[in-house]
């Protein structure tokens, strides 16, 4: 699926959404506290930004703001934004979305625009207390304007489908990973893309329909043990005890980056000559990987703690503290997870992905694995240079 | 000679420059000792200073690089290690000059121990120190305070308290020192009183023709980024008070001949100072400016928690730590406190913390003030990010309506 595709079916299920009297709230960080949206009756989704918008943010933001918020800004101008009850912004994340959470303030006075603030520190268990006073902050301000009050049960139910997709994503991940032919990258990034999109009991049906039918086979190549244990190592982070996987049945390149959709990575490949389908095993981008490996909510302690000490239990942004934990990580997965070749994605004039590139970069080449840096922007306007980037550097890895 | 020119000189830059080499040489010393540390411009000096940690500041050392018209060449060196064009330019010209520094005449620093770094004035700055600690081999500390949407929520002030019990924590480990609470005390007081001495002598830019124009402020503001809570800062800033005072008494004003007064908002850019010497020839000064009014908080407290206490309020209510309403009130407040005709908003494209948000804030702050302004565009440290004529040319549209 095209990723203009991917817009036009977000907005159809969003629409559908809102025809059937359901409110949805826009986020566009990727760590947004799912379960206690829903438990005050609202549908968190992924602000997606969109290729195709005429540029009308020149009057608000200068030319140097991320071409993230430059898209996002330009469709409100020009009114193409799904219907949405309100949207959130993140403090404390980046400088663009700080600033340009106020400036739309300013300029849609009747947008319902939130806040929520994250720490950057890591700073353990105030960390986590922090959060959950900016989380608990936020769930008045929904139940304030919306006029429906934190529901326990709602919120139960929330975990449930969180934890139905998340775990099914995972272990798809995971398969993709050590048996890329049993599921395209194209149909792992398009379950990730409709659990942004909106996590319904429809979007987790789909995507546990998927997991089955690969269940099936893992199960008869005796690798579902395998697989499990894949996912635990990578939900703690740490693959020491993973055994390497050894695949040389063709290049193995993993992708790496910020606010960049798997769906826009996968939109990119399709058209590079002579790719295989097997060839992407694993993003590790801020709405794909890591979204999906978010540790499940909790249940026994309070619900504000519980979601904030999920949240930080993801895997971290370039916008937090832990670069040598990152840089850690990544070594781990290209050395035991046989990854051949790093593509590097850097969104124009984001800040936290361009700080982070070169070592990303100098890292991968530490471990002998070469590397692509990709400047992306969120119209993909030099798309036909960036697929003749990944094109030889396809070539160059099939030469090694 | 000087007598011709359409600005006065400050007679106490000679002392800064004393001071600006007393500094460089303590930094090196400290680097040979193992106890300096790369601390950022908005972080609470006073911790480390008491606990015989010596500061330097990579953003000073970005300004002297872009002073001495070195940016693009310095900045260069750090785009060849892979870090791109639009970055942070102070950033570019630290990764730079840390990676080559025999290739940098000036800005330079001496291998530091320990890293420091605070957000409040940017997000960039983690990212920058994580970039200088891959260099440098130290560690990096950070102090998240996370910017207000109004005021400072008690969660958030015991989250960054919490924070500076940690810095207290690392800087014990590091540096096998510790924090006394009469030293703290003292060094507290020595940094109020610096701040309160160069406090007085922004507001004696009210006074008519103001006794000091933009770029005396930016220059004679080093010492409280860079030495605030020792004791030769509070004196350079007696000397400068002194001075400033006294050209208030006899009526001498930092340009020849005021006719124009405007605010400036930013950074300015370093490599070309002059730009504000030119404009005084037109008889345009600006006896005010966000930038250097950002040092105004003065840590008080009578005690370790107390001080804590009072570092965890002031160092989170840093200017740019604040929202869009926040600055425009800021604005507004120093266009009335300062009978200013206008402003000039310098765009920054190294830093969107500081200029995202100008646009509107422009149109805001015209509408409450009735006064108008300019957004120009540029960057502070690398000139190939600046075009003189464009800036020249709004900058003259703005002053005709003066006409």
């Amino acid at each position: 699926m095209s990723y203009p595709e991917v817009i036009e079916q977000s907005n159809q299920v969003l629409k559908a959404l809102v025809d059937a009297g359901e409110r949805v709230l826009g986020y566009i960080y990727p760590h947004p506290p799912h379960e206690i949206i829903i438990a005050h009756g609202l549908k968190p989704s992924l602000v997606r930004t969109n290729p195709s918008v005429v540029g009308a943010y020149e009057a608000s933001l200068q030319t140097f703001s991320c071409s993230l918020t430059r898209n996002l800004f330009s469709q409100r101008v020009n009114n193409s934004f799904p219907q949405l009850a309100g949207i959130v912004f993140s403090g404390n994340t980046c400088d663009a979305l700080q600033n340009v959470g106020d400036v739309w303030r300013k300029r849609f006075p009747k947008d319902n625009v939130f806040r929520l603030t994250y720490p950057v520190g890591d700073l353990g268990a105030s960390s986590v207390d922090f959060l959950a006073m900016e989380i608990k902050a936020f769930s008045d301000e929904l139940a304030s304007l919306y006029g429906e009050e934190f529901s326990e049960s709602s919120f139960r139910e929330a975990i449930m489908l969180l934890d139905e997709i998340r775990n099914a994503l995972q272990l798809l991940y995971c398969v993709r990973i050590l048996h890329p032919s049993l599921i395209s990258y194209n149909t792992l990034s398009s379950l990730v893309g409709e659990f942004l999109t909106a996590p319904t009991q429809e979007a987790a049906d789909r995507i546990k329909m998927t997991w089955n039918e690969v269940l099936e086979r893992i199960e008869n190549m005796g690798q579902r043990n395998k697989v499990g244990q894949l996912r635990d190592s990578l939900l703690n982070h740490d693959l020491s005890d993973f055994e390497t996987v050894i695949d040389t049945s063709g290049p193995r390149i993993a992708v790496i980056g910020g606010m960049i959709e798997p769906n826009t990575v996968a939109g990119l490949l399709e058209n590079v000559h002579g790719i295989s389908d097997t060839t992407l095993v694993l993003d590790m981008l801020s709405f794909g990987f890591k979204t999906v490996f978010t540790p499940p909510v909790g249940i026994e302690d309070d619900p504000y703690e519980e979601s904030a000490r999920s949240i930080l239990g993801a895997h971290s942004e370039p916008t937090q503290e832990g670069l040598p934990k990152r840089i850690t990580f990544l070594k781990d997965v290209l050395t035991r997870l046989s990854i051949h070749g790093l593509i590097v994605c850097e969104q124009s004039f984001c800040d936290p992905d361009e700080f982070e590139s070169p070592s990303l970069e100098r890292a991968a080449k530490e471990v002998g694995v070469p590397t692509v840096k990709l400047p992306l922007d969120s119209e993909l306007s030099d798309r036909a240079r960036i697929e003749g980037r990944i094109q030889t550097f396809l070539e160059t890895i099939d030469d090694n | 000679m000087n007598d011709e020119k359409p600005y006065r000189k400050l007679e106490t830059q000679a002392l800064l420059q004393q001071i600006a080499f007393r500094h460089g040489m303590e930094a090196m010393a400290a680097s040979e000792e193992g106890t300096l540390a790369w601390v950022s411009s908005g972080f609470p000096v006073e911790i480390p200073v008491a606990m015989n940690v010596f500061p330097t500041y990579p953003e000073q050392a970005g300004a002297i690089i872009g002073a001495t018209k070195i940016g693009p060449e310095v900045c260069g060196f750090a785009e060849d290690l892979g870090y791109s064009q639009e970055l942070c330019s102070y950033a570019r010209a630290s990764i730079g000059s840390t990676d080559r520094p025999d290739d940098v005449a000036m800005g330079a620093l001496p291998k530091p121990q320990a890293l420091l770094g605070c957000n409040n004035i940017c997000g960039t700055i983690l990212k920058w120190y994580d970039a200088n600690s891959e260099q440098t081999g130290a560690p990096v500390f950070l102090l998240d305070t996370p910017p207000l949407e109004a005021e400072q929520k008690p969660h958030h002030r015991a989250y960054v308290k919490q924070g500076l019990e940690r810095l207290i924590e690392f800087l014990a480990k590091t540096f096998n020192t510790t924090l006394e609470e009469d030293r703290f005390r003292e060094v507290s007081d020595l940094s109020s009183r610096a701040i309160k001495l160069w406090t007085q002598s922004l507001k004696a830019c009210q006074n008519k023709p103001s006794p000091l124009n933009c770029a005396d402020r930016f220059l004679t503001m080093a010492p409280v980024v860079s030495s605030r809570g020792v004791e030769h800062c509070t004196e350079f800033y007696e000397v400068l008070l002194a001075e400033v005072e006294d050209r208030v008494k006899q009526g001498i004003g930092a340009i020849r001949e005021e006719k124009i007064r405007l605010l400036w908002d930013n950074i300015p850019p370093w490599f070309i100072l002059r730009f504000f010497n030119q404009l005084a020839a037109q008889g345009v000064v600006f006896p005010a400016d966000t930038y250097t009014h950002a040092w105004s908080g003065a840590v008080e407290g009578t005690d370790t928690d107390s001080l804590l206490d009072g570092i965890a309020d002031i160092y989170s209510n840093v200017y740019l730590n604040k929202n869009l309403d926040a600055k425009v009130d800021k604005m507004c407040q120093l266009i009335k406190d300062f009978d200013l005709d206008g402003f000039v908003m310098f765009s920054v494209r190294s830093c969107k913390r500081y200029s995202l948000g100008q646009l509107v804030s422009k149109e805001i702050v015209t509408e409450r003030t009735g006064v108008p302004g300019v957004v120009i565009e540029g960057d502070m440290v690398d000139s190939r990010l600046f075009n003189e004529a464009q800036i020249q040319t709004r900058v003259d549209a703005l002053l005709e309506m003066f006409v």
